[in-house]
C-alpha cells in the first residue's frame, strides 16, 4: 500500500544548507517522487507559504535569516492556529537559542552543526508529540 | 589525499556525511556542494571585510557574518577554516578589534589552503574516473 505523499517545508536563506537538507530529508525519509519539498527564504516567506499552501507535515526552521528570523516566524505560524511540527535548526544551539524557539513554539531544535541527516531525527520528537504518521519521514 | 585532509584536520566526519549523501541519482554530490561553499564561502568573506571597513567596533555585525561563514564551513565539516571562525567569533564576543583582525586573516589563509587542496582532490578523482573508464572499455 503506497503511503501518504509527506509535504516538508524547509526555512533556510543560505543555498548551500538548503542543498544538503534536501538531500538529507530525501536519503533519511526514503522520499519517493510525489514528496514535497518545499522552500522559503526567510521567514515572511515561510508564513505566506504555511497561510496559502496545502498543510505541511513538517517545517524545518533556520534562526538567522533576513526579513524575519526564525524565532519570529515560529511566532507567527503558531499564531495562525497551525500545529504542523516545526523543528528548529541553528548552527549555534546555545541554550538561550533553544529557550527562545521553544517559547516560540517550536516542538524541537537540532544544531545545524551536526550530521545533515540529524534534521530528520528530530522526527523522533514529533512522535513524542502524538504525530504517528510523521514515521513515514523518518523511516 | 583525502586521509591526508582529515589528518591535517583540514576536514572533519561532517565531509564523510555529505560523502554519505552521493548516489546515483546524485554522482556529484559532494563536487557540486563544495564549489557551492567556495562559492559562499567567498562571498561571505567579502561580506566580512567590508564590515571591517565599513563598521569600526560594530561587534555584533561582524559576529553575524562570521557565524553565517562558520555555518557554512560547518556543512562541509571544513575543520580548520570552522575554528578560525570561532577564534574570531571570541574575538567579537571579547570587542577585541586586534585580534578580530588577526583571526580574520587566519581564516582568510585556511580558506585558501582549503580550496587549493580541495580542487586538487577533485581533479585526482576526475583523472581517477577517466583512467578507470579507459582500462574498462580497453578490457
Amino acid at each position: 500500500m503506497a503511503r501518504k505523499m509527506i509535504r516538508v517545508l524547509l526555512v533556510e536563506d543560505e543555498e548551500i544548507h538548503r542543498v544538503m537538507a534536501r538531500a538529507a530529508v530525501k536519503a533519511a525519509a526514503g522520499a519517493e517522487d510525489d514528496d514535497v519539498l518545499d522552500v522559503a527564504e526567510n521567514g515572511a516567506a515561510a508564513v505566506r507559504r504555511v497561510r496559502e499552501v496545502a498543510p505541511y507535515d513538517l517545517i524545518l526552521m533556520d534562526r538567522q535569516m533576513p526579513v524575519m528570523d526564525g524565532h519570529e516566524a515560529t511566532r507567527r505560524i503558531r499564531a495562525m492556529g497551525v500545529t504542523t511540527p516545526i523543528v528548529a535548526v541553528s548552527s549555534d544551539g546555545l541554550p538561550a537559542d533553544v529557550e527562545a524557539f521553544i517559547g516560540a513554539g517550536a516542538d524541537h531544535f537540532t544544531p545545524k552543526v551536526s550530521q545533515a541527516t540529524r534534521q530528520c531525527r528530530p522526527c523522533d520528537a514529533c512522535m513524542r508529540h502524538g504525530q504517528q504518521y510523521m514515521i513515514d519521514l523518518c523511516k | 589525499m583525502k586521509k591526508s585532509l582529515f589528518d591535517q584536520g583540514y576536514l572533519d566526519e561532517q565531509f564523510c556525511q555529505v560523502e554519505d549523501l552521493q548516489d546515483e541519482a546524485s554522482p556529484n554530490f559532494v563536487e557540486e556542494v563544495v564549489t557551492l561553499f567556495l562559492k559562499d564561502s567567498g562571498r561571505l568573506m567579502s561580506n566580512i571585510e567590508q564590515a571591517l571597513e565599513k563598521y569600526p567596533r560594530d561587534f555584533n555585525r561582524w559576529d553575524a557574518y562570521m557565524q553565517q561563514l562558520k555555518g557554512s564551513c560547518c556543512s562541509i565539516g571544513a575543520s580548520r577554516m570552522k575554528n578560525e571562525c570561532m577564534s574570531f567569533r571570541d574575538s567579537c564576543g571579547q570587542g577585541n578589534v586586534e585580534g578580530c583582525m588577526r583571526a580574520f586573516q587566519k581564516v582568510k589563509r585556511e580558506h585558501a589552503v582549503l580550496r587549493q587542496k580541495l580542487e586538487s582532490y577533485f581533479q585526482l578523482l576526475r583523472q581517477a574516473g577517466a583512467t578507470g573508464a579507459a582500462t574498462r572499455s580497453i578490457k
